[in-house]
């Protein structure tokens, strides 16, 4: 009787079982299961239309869909604290604005572009952390607030121009591909999300926002300062869609008062599509970058596929549906979650 | 005296009151500032024209807030609603029909909400997200590239005619406005969507069908949709695919104005609806001395949140001591009770 056979006999299929484990783990997660629906629609699309394979058109979604990338991260960072940001789309918007008349009239080159529309965010970022975080009003109805007063401001900014002359030298970073079908904006906006999941993952602070989004009775018993990590997620979600307004300028090259207005819900659906939850506490940064290129995709194949345009908010709201029905714990504890909420209040 | 260890009654003590105040100030400040605005009384009552649609959507918005669940697809579904009376009109129908259709629309896209919601058990907010871009889409797809217009007289009255004086519009509205406040106030149905509101829980082993109450719920939402819908298309005199999300602001500003807790349980209709005046001739009033529709916009944003600090600084004044108001402010997290 040796032990050593034993462990060895019983080692192997240990061994084994965890792999599988892990590998259904790993199925489960919501960013794998985004990407292999993205494999099948590319196929399928690849299939009818060659042309979909093209780098090209690769390069083409990837930078369309940066923008919303950058909007769901700030997004992300706010719904994993169980809050919501309606007004992202906004600020991204007079971030836009703003800091494309600088270009325009001023000739600002674009490094300094990048810094105004940080801090534009921030500023209008920090309008949202005070409200929500100091003044306490609940996160849906003050970001609606912010929503008309934000999308009025650009407006008033605006006051009836457009911005439509952005050089060469900017909007090349959106079409000129790095490698085929890797436009050069991508790669600027990679280390971003890249920065994002770090923070979530490995800095108390990120760890922090999931404990206050899971359960923030229990995040203010184990001592975190949960109006101060709320107050950041806002400033945080000001600050990514400030940056979003300069991609949004290099990508489409103009911007005009209404630009954003339907990014907002875009946004939250691209995050809940990459499985951030609305309930808190559950997401990622990843999840942010492909639910955002996930539903880039699905428009383009949409209108491949020769769907008219008018049908692809339609495809959005669809994909906000399966993405919920397919996160069996966003319902079944819909009720216990709800009783939940209720013991906070009294 | 025996003393019951009963918290007190927690509605803001005169909030209607105070919003009564308001308008009657703003309606004074508009009708000297402004020359256009009373004219005579009759002017006044024809500008209710223009946000009783608004008014329609917040009664439903009100009864779906109060128990403690949003409806974000009313207004893109009322835009549904307007388009589906237009088509019906174009092809030959009669007012009726028409009338019918878009009130049978609105109903429809309000029972796959509150079905969605009840059976399925998702979030509200996430379920009528998603309704509204699908509900946007089928409207610009039924409108196509150009829209239902010039429709007939009998139609138009509906948004446009006026008896001895008092538009047609503002009459349905405050029909409708007493039905919501009777079945709110006075029925078991009405009692038990606020009693949801305040504890889904003890709705449940209240021996409530919370699902079935949700569903009716979501379902009325729209039907007040689909004839706010039919009021936006005869006033216009032509469908209004676009108007959807214009309207979702000022109608949440209205309710949550109102006085109705966005977590649900606490508010009244008749609030709401005296809310619906104030930012009705605010935003009239406005447009009247010159100001854009997104001057507007922003002043709407700002109400709403004034509206929201007023009412939390009132709500945190209630028990007076001001120690207690220090241990409010440090408490965690009163005011996150739901997602969003």
């Amino acid at each position: 009787m040796t032990t050593a056979r034993d462990i060895q006999t019983v080692l192997p299929p240990e061994e084994d079982r965890r792999q599988s484990r892990a590998m259904i783990e790993l199925l489960r997660r919501r960013e794998v299961q985004v990407v292999a629906a993205m494999i099948v629609i590319v196929a399928v699309s690849t299939a009818f239309h060659p042309y979909f394979w093209a780098s090209a058109n690769f390069g083409y979604i990837l930078a369309d869909s940066m923008v919303i990338a950058l909007l769901a991260l700030g997004e992300t960072f706010v719904m994993l604290g169980r809050g919501i940001d309606l007004s992202v789309g906004s600020v991204m918007g007079l971030s836009a604005i703003i800091v494309g008349f600088q270009i325009q009239n001023h000739n600002m080159t674009l490094l300094p572009a990048v810094l105004l529309g940080a801090v534009i965010g921030v500023v209008l970022g920090l309008g949202n952390a005070l409200l929500v975080a100091v003044v306490r009003l609940p996160p849906i109805i003050a970001t609606l607030g912010t929503l008309g007063v934000y999308s009025g401001l650009e407006f008033v900014v605006t006051n009836g121009n457009q911005v439509d002359t952005i050089p060469n030298s900017m909007t090349n970073l959106g079409s000129n591909q790095v490698l085929p079908g890797i436009p050069e904006i991508f790669v600027y906006t990679l280390p971003l999300v890249l920065i994002a999941a770090l923070v979530l993952r490995h800095t108390v602070f990120g760890r922090s926002i999931y404990a206050v989004g899971d359960d923030a009775e229990a995040a203010y018993k184990a001592g975190i300062g949960v109006q101060r990590v709320l107050f950041m997620t806002y400033l945080i979600a000001g600050l990514l869609a400030g940056l979003a307004g300069v991609v949004f300028l290099i990508y489409t090259s103009g911007a005009s008062s209404t630009t954003g207005v339907n990014d907002n819900l875009s946004a939250i659906a691209a995050a809940l599509i990459g499985g951030t939850a609305l309930t808190g506490g559950r997401g990622g940064a990843f999840g942010a970058l492909v639910g955002s290129v996930f539903l880039t995709v699905t428009l383009t194949a949409m209108s491949f596929a020769h769907m008219p345009d008018v049908w692809q908010p339609a495809g959005v709201g669809a994909l906000v549906l399966l993405a919920v029905l397919f996160d069996r714990r966003a319902r079944d504890a819909s009720v216990a979650r709800r009783s939940k909420r209720r013991r906070w209040r009294r | 005296m025996t003393t019951l260890a009963l918290p007190r009654r927690w509605r803001l003590p005169g909030w209607g009151v105070c919003l009564l105040v308001a308008l009657a100030a703003e309606l004074i400040y508009f009708t000297l500032t402004t020359r256009h605005f009373a004219d005579g009384g009759t002017g006044m009552l024809a500008l209710t024209e223009q946000f009783v649609p608004i008014g329609l959507l917040a009664l439903g918005l009100a009864m779906v807030i109060l128990t403690g669940n949003i409806d974000l697809s009313v207004a893109a579904n009322a835009s549904l609603a307007s388009v589906f009376a237009g088509t019906a009109l174009e092809h030959g129908y009669g007012t009726l029909i028409a009338v019918l259709l878009a009130i049978a629309v609105g109903t429809a896209v309000g029972l796959f909400n509150g079905l969605v919601i009840a059976v399925l058990g998702i979030d509200s907010l996430l379920v009528t997200l998603a309704t509204q871009f699908i509900v946007t889409s089928i409207e610009t797809s039924v409108a196509g590239y150009s829209p239902p217009y010039g429709f007939a007289s009998s139609f138009l009255r509906l948004g446009q005619g006026a008896i001895a004086d008092v538009p047609v519009a503002l009459l349905v509205f405050l029909l409708l406005a007493v039905a919501t406040i009777a079945v709110v106030d006075g029925t078991t149905f009405g009692r038990s969507i606020t009693l949801i509101g305040y504890s889904r829980r003890a709705a449940d082993y209240t021996g409530i069908t919370t699902r079935r109450a949700l569903c009716a719920v979501f379902t009325l939402s729209g039907a007040l949709a689909g004839v706010a819908g039919v009021l936006l298309a005869a006033y216009y005199n032509s469908a209004q695919p676009e108007t959807g999300s214009i309207l979702l602001l000022p109608a949440i500003t209205a309710v949550v104005l109102g006085g109705v807790d966005i977590f649900g349980g606490r508010g009244r209709i008749g609030e709401v609806v005296i809310a619906v005046f104030l930012l009705g001739f605010l935003s009239q009033g406005m447009l009247i001395e010159g100001d854009s529709s997104l001057a507007v916009t922003m002043v709407t944003g700002l109400l709403l949140i004034g509206a929201l600090v007023l009412k939390v600084m009132f709500e945190r004044n209630f028990r007076a001591s001001w120690a207690a108001r220090m241990r409010q402010l440090r408490s965690p997290l009163s005011h996150l009770g739901r997602p969003g």
